[in-house]
This record gives structure tokens, C-alpha cells and sequence, in this order.
């Protein structure tokens, strides 16, 4: 097996004790994907290093989407002025251990990352119009008390159900405890008729609490426009298809919707965002 | 990535029984049984994270607790006549969704298991899986056994109920043994190690469904316990047996009576000494195999 570091770096960034915000692309609502965007946009993220496809990803084609060939990506981005760097990737296949090491070996040598914080979407039976909560999962009691003002959930108390396997999040928090690297993972729930779509709601959420965490003073207006322009599209879909309405009435009242119906939501949901975008 | 021993027993003269999941998991239930039998106490593991995904997190309370891996795991046993060492592994190091490991990461594991045999100079090794083959589920299973090298053959023909490659017709001492379970026998070759795969027949038909086939496990029990000369109680193989057995029989009366007929003609295959009414021709084992395929794929299909 062949253990030779596969990560590259283009420049050495100039960080003295930085946080790494770490998303991923495939995630629900775009949340890894926009938020990791976002940041870099706002905060003028230079590209400073990346991990090699060749040894996590299945290389036997390509993957199409939106009309677009795609090819994996894991680049860091650092944000010299505000000590942050952001690495956002395409999720590994396979050699997970030695993808998310090489993850935190990039970010503690070369960016003196001190603190790690993992993006994470939820999909949940909730609508669009409940407030959201962020829930966290620390690698210590000792973050979870340092982090105690920012209005987390963090008192979650979970394990696997048979059947079913951790998620890459878990993965990451159990290898940076392991470090001693202070890290935390955020779960922002998404309501499952937008889980396909981008929930600009659940961006900002995260966004939110990074901005005040990290001392970003992001401007928030463009994205506050585009929360805005999806709940009127949202609202709009809703006037226009009284089934719509009762579905998404039914799960503000805490009412589980049936399989069936649920299929039905998405499908009518995701038809009217695309037709209105 | 490594083996981590939690102790070092003294042995003498150590065989070592390894196996991994498999087709009806025959091997790991018959390493597991003796496992068990004989108290066998957990002397170390091969380092689980980078061969496997994680199987289970704990949380409390927001925090994360521990994050647990299947496991690769040594134990052993001192014996009267030759010491024991018995490796479990929970999930060959598979990739991409695949059952079997293949490539780097199994011949790494295989390595791993091969260097704690020498290190304990076991003077043989035994691994055991699932030989699929033209059987009936009221038969008693064979064990198919494949050794590492030419010297073996002679002892294996003194085996009761075992049979080489070349007794099962048509396969003239050829065949593959996936995963794992094979592989070992051929990195112990390369090392020099004498090893001996004993794989315990399961019905085609069963091949493919989500069940443990103890009844198998069994003959290879038997098989190992004779040659280890170790006494193995099977009363508690015998009760799964009888419990998962009642679950085929029911399985068996909901295939249609033109398929059941012809894999009921199976209780009378016995390859190295043909009954009445004859051993099935390859003509109708074909015919059999596709009306098997043709069954499942219509249940599948929810027909």
C-alpha cells in the first residue's frame, strides 16, 4: 500500500494560528458546497494546496452535471487576513483514513490550523418555515464548554443504527480527537423537499455562526436577497397548488406525511424552484 | 498500519484457524464455534483504520464518545497436543461496495495475519469458507478441501468427508477460492507456510440469500476437530442448524413445483459415488440453473 504523501502545495500560506472550515460537495441543501464558496468569495480564498484524486476517487470516467463533465476536487483555500482556511472536496471512495489524515496534515503543518470545523447537512421531516437550530458534535467536553455562547445544540446523544455506517464527519472528528486538534462538527437540518436543491436558509444558518465565531463581519446581504427570493418562490408554489400548501401545512403541525406524499413534495417543489429560477 | 499484540503467550507447536465473512458464512462460524468452545482469550488485532470503514459512533451528550471498526482479532488456546491460534476477521477489506477484498489491502492484511504465525512459528494454517456446489440442503454438506502444497494431498485423502478439486466432476482440480480465505493460502505458499483452505459445501440455490449456512460449518468443524484432535461440542451448531434450516424449508415450498422438482433430483448427486438415479448431466444442470436464475430473478421482481 502506498503511503506517500498526496497532497500537493502551491504556496506556503502565511497563517499563525488559523481555523479550517472544511465542506463537502456533495452535501444536502449545497450546504458544504455553498457555504465553503461563500466564504472564499467574500474573503478572497486563494487556492494554496490540494489532495491528488488519483488514490480516493474511482477514475474510470466522468460524472455529469448540470451538462458539465466533473472531475473530484479537494483544494484548501486560505484566507490569509481572517487566519481561516477552507478545504472543500469531493467526498473520498475509498482510503477514507488516509484521505482525512492527509486532510489534517495540510492543515496543522502548512496553515497552523488549531481548530477544526466539519459542515454537515441533516435531511429532516421538517418545512422550510421552522426555525433552524445548529446542532453540534464536539471532540471534547472541553470545545463543547468553549463554545457554549453561540447557541449550539449540542447535547445530542446518538450511535449507529444496525445497518447503517458513520458518516464521513465522524470519521474526521474521531481522527482530529485523536490529534488533539480542537474540532467540531455542525449539523444544519434541511427539510427534505430542499435537500436537492440549495436551502440558502440553512447556508446562512451555518454562515452565521462562522461569521461570529471567526470574527468574519461578513456582509450577509446578498444572501439574505436570495433567502428572501426562495421563500417567495416557496410561498408562490404554495398559493398556486392547494396540495403543496396542505403537505408543507401538515408538516408545520409536526404531521409525518406518507412516503407517497413525500415523493410528491420533492417532486413538485424542485419542478417549481427550477421553474421560477 | 500494524498488528498490535496485547501479550505474548508462550506456544508450542501453534496451528492457526483464520477466516473471514464469506458465502453463508461457513468459515468464520466454525472459527467461531471453536472460538468459543474452547475459551480462546484475545491475544491482540491487526490495526483496524486503514483497511475499514468505521461500523458504529458513539455520542453523549455532543460528544463524541468513540468510533468503533470491524475487527481483525488473534486469540489463542493451549492444548494438550499443539497450541491454537484462532484469527477473526469481521469484514474482508473490501472496496467500492464489493463482499471480498482484493488487491493491496487484502494481500496487506493477508501479510499481517502470515507475519503473527510466524512469529508464533505455527506449523500449519487453516482457513475455511464456502465451496457452492450442486448439493441438496438436506445433505449433509462435504468439505472441499485446497491445499498450499503437493505433500498435503496424501493426508487430505485420509480426511472423512472431504474431497479435493479433482474428485468434484467437471472441475478436473481446477477452481478459484475468492476473497480472503484463498488469498492466505497463497501468501503462506509464497512464505513458505504450509496452509490448507477446507470450505464447506452450500446448494447453489442458497448461495445468493442473506442466510448462515451452521450446517457446513459443522462438517468443517468436524473436519478441523479430527485433524486438531480436539473435542468439539456441537450442540449449540446444532440448534442454529435446526432454527435455519426450518427458515430454508420454508423458503424451499415457495419455489414453484416445476423448479423444486428439478433441485429436488440433487439429493441424489454424489459426485465421487453416483446413486440412483445417477449423478445430473451437464445438460441438466444447466436446465436446473437456469430455471433457479429465472425463479429469483421473478422474485426479485417482486413476481
Amino acid at each position: 500500500m502506498s503511503l506517500g504523501d498526496p497532497a500537493g502545495i502551491y504556496r506556503a500560506p502565511e497563517l499563525r494560528q488559523s481555523s479550517l472550515v472544511l465542506g463537502w460537495s456533495d452535501d444536502a441543501g449545497g450546504v458544504g458546497r455553498k457555504v465553503t464558496e461563500y466564504l472564499n468569495r467574500k474573503l478572497k480564498g486563494q487556492e494554496v494546496a490540494e489532495i491528488d484524486p488519483e488514490d480516493f476517487f474511482s477514475l474510470g470516467g466522468v460524472a455529469v452535471r448540470s451538462d458539465l463533465a466533473q472531475f473530484p476536487e479537494s483544494k484548501f483555500y486560505a484566507c490569509q487576513a481572517h487566519e481561516l482556511v477552507v478545504f472543500r472536496s469531493d467526498p473520498p471512495r475509498v482510503e477514507w483514513y488516509r484521505f482525512l489524515n492527509s486532510i489534517l496534515d495540510v492543515a496543522e503543518r502548512h496553515c497552523r490550523v488549531k481548530e477544526l470545523c466539519i459542515l454537515g447537512a441533516m435531511v429532516t421531516a421538517s418545512a422550510h418555515t421552522t426555525p433552524r437550530q445548529l446542532f453540534a458534535v464536539f471532540d471534547s467536553a472541553e470545545t463543547k464548554g468553549s463554545l457554549s455562547q453561540y447557541g449550539l445544540v449540542g447535547d445530542m446523544d446518538y450511535q449507529t443504527p444496525p445497518g447503517e455506517r458513520p458518516t464521513l464527519n465522524s470519521f474526521l472528528l474521531w481522527i482530529a480527537k485523536g490529534r488533539n486538534l480542537r474540532a467540531l462538527s455542525l449539523w444544519v437540518p434541511i427539510p427534505f423537499y430542499l435537500a436537492r436543491v440549495e436551502d440558502a436558509q440553512a447556508q446562512k444558518k451555518v454562515l452565521s455562526f462562522l461569521d461570529e465565531r471567526l470574527n468574519l463581519r461578513i456582509d450577509f446581504s446578498d444572501l439574505n436577497q436570495e433567502i428572501q427570493e426562495q421563500n417567495e418562490k416557496l410561498a408562490q408554489a404554495r398559493s398556486l397548488s392547494p396540495e403543496i400548501d396542505d403537505y408543507i401545512h401538515r408538516l408545520e403541525s409536526n404531521l409525518m406525511l406518507s412516503d407517497e406524499e413525500n415523493g410528491e413534495l420533492i417532486k413538485k417543489i424542485e419542478s417549481s424552484l427550477r421553474e421560477r429560477s | 498500519m500494524g498488528i498490535r499484540l496485547y501479550q505474548e503467550p508462550r506456544l508450542e507447536n501453534p496451528v492457526m484457524v483464520a477466516s473471514w465473512p464469506g458465502i453463508g458464512n461457513i468459515g468464520i462460524i466454525a472459527v467461531d464455534t471453536l472460538r468459543e468452545m474452547l475459551g480462546a482469550e484475545e491475544f491482540g488485532e491487526i490495526e483496524p483504520w486503514h483497511f475499514f470503514y468505521p461500523k458504529r459512533v458513539l455520542i453523549r451528550k455532543g460528544v463524541l464518545e468513540c468510533l468503533e471498526f470491524p475487527g481483525s482479532k488473534f486469540y489463542f488456546r493451549t492444548m494438550e497436543k499443539g497450541d491454537l491460534i484462532l484469527f477473526i476477521g469481521e469484514e474482508q477489506p473490501a472496496e467500492g461496495g464489493r463482499v471480498y477484498a482484493e488487491g493491496k489491502k487484502a494481500y496487506c492484511m493477508a501479510n499481517l495475519v502470515l507475519d503473527v504465525a510466524e512469529k508464533f512459528k505455527c506449523r500449519r494454517i487453516y482457513t475455511s469458507g464456502a465451496a457452492v456446489a450442486l448439493t441438496h440442503h438436506t445433505m449433509k454438506p462435504r468439505v472441499w478441501a485446497v491445499p498450499n502444497s503437493e505433500g498435503l494431498i496424501r493426508e487430505i485423502r485420509g480426511y472423512e468427508n472431504t474431497v479435493l478439486m479433482s474428485d468434484i466432476e467437471g472441475r478436473g482440480g481446477q477452481g478459484n477460492i475468492t476473497g480472503l480465505n484463498g488469498l492466505l493460502l497463497g501468501v503462506a505458499k509464497r512464505r513458505g507456510l504450509e496452509a490448507i483452505c477446507l470450505m464447506g459445501e452450500i446448494p447453489v440455490y442458497l448461495q445468493g440469500l442473506p442466510l448462515s449456512y451452521p450446517k457446513a460449518s459443522k462438517s468443517v468443524l468436524e473436519v478441523l476437530s479430527r485433524d486438531l484432535e480436539i473435542e468439539v461440542n456441537l450442540d449449540k451448531l446444532d440448534e442454529l442448524d435446526e432454527k435455519i434450516e426450518r427458515g430454508i424449508e420454508e423458503f424451499y415450498r415457495q419455489i414453484p413445483l416445476e423448479v423444486r422438482g428439478q433441485l429436488d433430483r440433487l439429493r441424489h448427486v454424489t459426485y465421487t459415488e453416483p446413486s440412483e438415479p445417477g449423478p445430473i448431466t451437464e445438460e441438466e444442470e444447466q436446465r436446473i440453473m437456469q430455471e433457479v436464475e429465472k425463479f429469483f430473478k421473478r422474485r426479485g421482481e417482486g413476481g
